[in-house]
């Protein structure tokens, strides 16, 4: 940049004195020459083509104009010219520093295989060090750096093409045997990585809105990579004496470097290396991997097979039993992530709510590498913003507040992540205020969501928020609750399968807890029986399930039937009359009751038998059944039928509707 | 490719039967051999047990696992109005493959038998006579003759599309 405000400079002198010299009666034409020549030098020198192209024509038209009186006009006119030639190139690089800070994704995309291939060539660099001959870890590092050139330039980040682009002409040379890699070059190669990477640092620091400032040009390290080259090809003919420097400082620098300090650098790398697979690739593989288990499972079942008793069968049968699951397992895993990257995510939201609201907020995360389906942290992430920013609004007080109340001023925003039963438990929680219940009473009975004398529980009272209506963006923060939009997070989250639940203490703080399948591609499923089909029952909305007595149903109307469970009425759905399946036995006293609960509200399912539970895949059934209502999906049984999981959700809610017919 | 046969198929132009060419795997529904193109066919199997799919019209028959995939099935007996048969040791489901919105639809299409794989010249398909508006021509490629016998030569993605297909039925009776 020094180079470019010189030449702008320069420039500007000039055309200032060719309007005073044209003003004046002696022309000074020597010295404007030799100051246009010295502006053509410079332009050329910063790759500045167009000005430098103008200033030659200038010097043409003065040096072919010697003879005859140059025109000051003429003069000043050029002059112009070459002043836009030169904003437009000053505004060149600005407006693409711009179009980087306006494509983030693209910057941290490139920051991140930027960082992978660094990691790659310094093993790769420390392996030539023990072996310079090793042509395999030097073509790794060559393409290590042209790729991180080509980004480079694709970006316009000029600084580390620039330096990438002469460390990959020594090692092009390297690769030609012009010349050997000593224990310098890697050195120096090493400097230039540590260079790139403190780029990359700031670069990502930009990305993070930290302030952080852009390495200087290191133009000692531009030396070094050009001395590699110039040394080395001057003293081309003493190669051997070299050679043996060269050999001399290598073996040197690999007992110095002792060699246990390489395999850590290679495990660190597998560990960070990732194939991108495309999804349906591996919903494929998962697929044929539970249909293995089902083939699996019929083949070990088979009577005939059952008869021979041989110890080795036996033994081979488990072994492809152990091999199955295992594969089985491992397929599903690969659609884990782990839950970190999205807390991380959340850091910067944290940092700028908490400055525009004026809090002082710390975010803490903890399992940070709790594993879940790709596809719920993805769609959790809408949901989680939603909760930090309501929490940063709502609940945390002001630095002022929190002193008042006798609280440390920087308030604590945790995330937390936990297996509990089979599912992930996601917590947000703060030390704030809390859910104030008199308001949201105050809110919903306003909103004509509950009657003026109803008496509600604690729980029932924070489910309030999640109403649709409940917070109709007017005036949400007189509601000391977290009215934004939660029947959407919500939605969101019961999509998801999962559940929010609310805890809160006044003055103390509010959390709310996400519980999450594992993955969205299983469930825990009970498998019931209606007459010939099967259906699936998801096993986290179930509650209980028994025999009815005869004292359980009671018809309303002759119409809706309801069953007295624990001392409540409860609605109750024939499964058989829903899907017109024939049921083994209308008597109700034949049959069971599955008691489910759906956004918090319960219902009995009849059903004529309970098979078993079992973990099943869900599987869409597509768009042909696109209008069935109660579907939730299909999924392969274990003698390998398709059964059909229920949609409880809208089974209650045409149960519902039925009612009220 | 459906488009173009059916735009062919309006005009009647030797494009048309050109375009109409090629292998088909024919099969029989009551008295009548029908014909479905080979490249629309992904496979063939025995009738198995399928699970019943509430809600849904009396020709689509429920579910079936193919390999790990729920695949839908169908009767076409039923689909074009011919009285229900008892599945035998003939009846088949023929596995067909067909566009649907978001991308290929997997379908088993249950047929009374199949019968062969034929390959068509241009010459043994005939435009689909005008039965008049009681048979709904916009189903059909054409009719081949093979061998003295007419096979009905059937567009498989818009039958499978379609809602209603009684029309079908006067021709077939």
């Amino acid at each position: 940049m020094s180079q470019a405000t010189e030449l702008r400079e320069r420039i500007d002198d000039l055309a200032l004195r060719i309007v005073l010299g044209s003003q004046e009666s002696g022309v000074n034409m020597p010295a404007w020459v030799s100051a246009l020549e010295t502006i053509v030098a410079c332009a050329l020198q910063n790759g500045a083509a167009p000005v430098a192209a103008q200033a030659s024509r200038i010097l043409e038209d003065l040096k072919g104009d010697t003879g005859k009186a140059v025109d000051g006009a003429v003069l000043q006119e050029a002059m112009t010219a070459l002043q836009q030639a030169m904003e437009t190139q000053e505004g060149a690089p600005s407006a693409a520093t711009q179009s980087l800070a306006q494509d983030p994704e693209l910057l941290s995309d490139f920051v991140l295989e930027s960082r992978e291939h660094l990691a790659n060539l310094e093993t790769q660099l420390l392996i030539l060090e023990r072996d310079p001959h090793d042509s395999e870890a030097l073509h790794s590092v060559f393409r290590s750096f042209h790729t991180i050139k080509g980004l480079a330039g694709f970006l316009e980040l000029w600084e580390i093409q620039k330096l990438a682009h002469d460390v990959e002409s020594v090692l092009d040379r390297a690769r030609n045997s012009e010349l050997t890699v000593t224990a310098a070059a890697i050195d120096v190669i090493l400097a230039s990585a540590d260079y790139v990477r403190r780029w990359l640092n700031h670069l990502e620091s930009g990305l993070q809105k930290r302030p952080s400032e852009a390495p200087a040009r290191d133009e000692d390290l531009l030396c070094r990579v050009a001395g590699i080259s110039s040394a080395e090809s001057a003293s081309a003919a003493p190669h051997t004496e070299l050679g043996k420097l060269a050999a001399a400082v290598e073996t040197s620098t690999e007992s110095a470097a002792p060699a246990s300090e390489l395999p850590p650098k290679t495990t660190r790398l597998r560990e960070t290396m990732a194939v991108k697979v495309n999804t349906a690739k591996l919903d494929y593989l998962v697929d044929m991997a539970g249909e293995m288990v089902i083939a699996q499972a019929l083949v070990r079942h088979d009577p005939e097979l059952g008869q021979i008793k041989t110890p080795r069968l036996q033994r081979n049968l488990a072994q492809l039993n152990r091999i199955t699951a295992e594969l089985q397992r491992t397929a599903m895993a690969m659609r884990l992530v782990p839950i970190g990257s999205l807390f991380r995510k959340m850091a910067r939201p944290v940092r700028d709510l908490s400055r525009q609201f004026g809090k002082t907020v710390e975010l803490k995360t903890e399992g940070d590498d709790i594993e879940l389906d790709r596809t719920i942290a993805e769609e959790l992430g809408d949901p989680l913003m939603h909760m930090v920013r309501n929490s940063l609004d709502h609940g945390i007080e002001s630095p002022a507040e929190r002193k008042a109340h006798g609280k440390s001023e920087s308030a604590v925003l945790l995330l937390k992540a936990q297996h509990q039963a089979g599912q992930i438990l996601v917590e947000i929680s703060d030390d704030g205020r809390g859910l104030n219940r008199e308001k949201i009473v105050a809110k919903a009975i306003e909103k004509g969501l509950i009657a003026s004398g109803e008496t509600l529980s604690d729980n029932e009272i924070y489910n309030l928020v999640f109403r649709p209506g409940f917070s109709t963006a007017s005036q949400v923060t007189n509601v000391s609750g977290r009215g934004v939009g939660m029947d959407v997070v919500q939605l969101h989250i019961s999509k998801l399968r999962g559940r929010i639940e609310i805890r809160s203490t006044p003055g103390q703080g509010a959390s709310f807890v996400l519980k999450l399948p594992l993955t969205l591609a299983i469930i825990d499923g009970l498998v019931v029986g209606v007459g010939k089909e099967r259906y699936i029952v998801p096993l986290f909305a179930i509650r209980e399930m028994f025999r009815p007595r005869e004292q359980t149903i009671w018809t309303v109307q002759e119409r809706a039937e309801m069953a007295l469970v624990r001392g409540s009425l409860l609605p109750v759905l024939r499964l058989y009359r829903k899907f017109g399946v024939k049921p083994r036995s209308e008597d109700p006293l034949q049959s069971v009751l599955v008691v489910a609960e759906v956004e918090s509200q319960r219902f009995c399912l009849l059903v004529d038998e309970l098979i078993g539970k079992q973990e099943v895949v869900i599987k869409s059934l597509g768009e042909t059944f696109r209008d069935v209502t109660g579907l939730a999906g299909g999924a392969i049984l274990g003698d390998g039928r398709v059964g059909l999981i229920l949609d409880l959700d809208r089974l209650f809610m045409d149960k519902t509707g039925d009612a009220g017919r | 490719m459906s488009s173009i046969l059916v735009t062919g198929n309006e005009q009647g132009t030797a494009v048309a039967a050109d375009a109409r060419t090629g292998k088909y795997l024919t099969f029989q529904l009551g008295n009548e051999e029908f014909g479905v193109r080979v490249l629309k066919v992904r496979e063939i199997m025995g009738i198995q047990e399928i699970t019943a799919v509430p809600q849904t019209p009396t020709h689509v028959k429920g579910v079936i696992n193919l390999r790990g995939k729920v695949v839908p099935v169908i009767d076409l007996r039923l689909k074009f109005g011919l009285p229900p048969a008892e599945y035998t040791p003939r009846t088949c489901i023929i596995v067909t493959q067909t566009e649907g919105e978001s991308g290929l639809i997997l379908m088993g299409v249950i047929v009374d038998g199949v019968s062969e794989v034929l390959n068509l010249a241009a010459s043994d398909i005939e435009d689909t006579p005008d039965f008049g508006e009681e048979v709904a021509v916009q189903y059909l490629l054409g009719m081949a003759k093979v061998k003295g016998k007419v096979k009905i030569l059937l567009d498989i993605d818009r039958v499978l599309s379609a809602q209603d297909l009684n029309h079908l039925k006067t021709l077939l009776q």
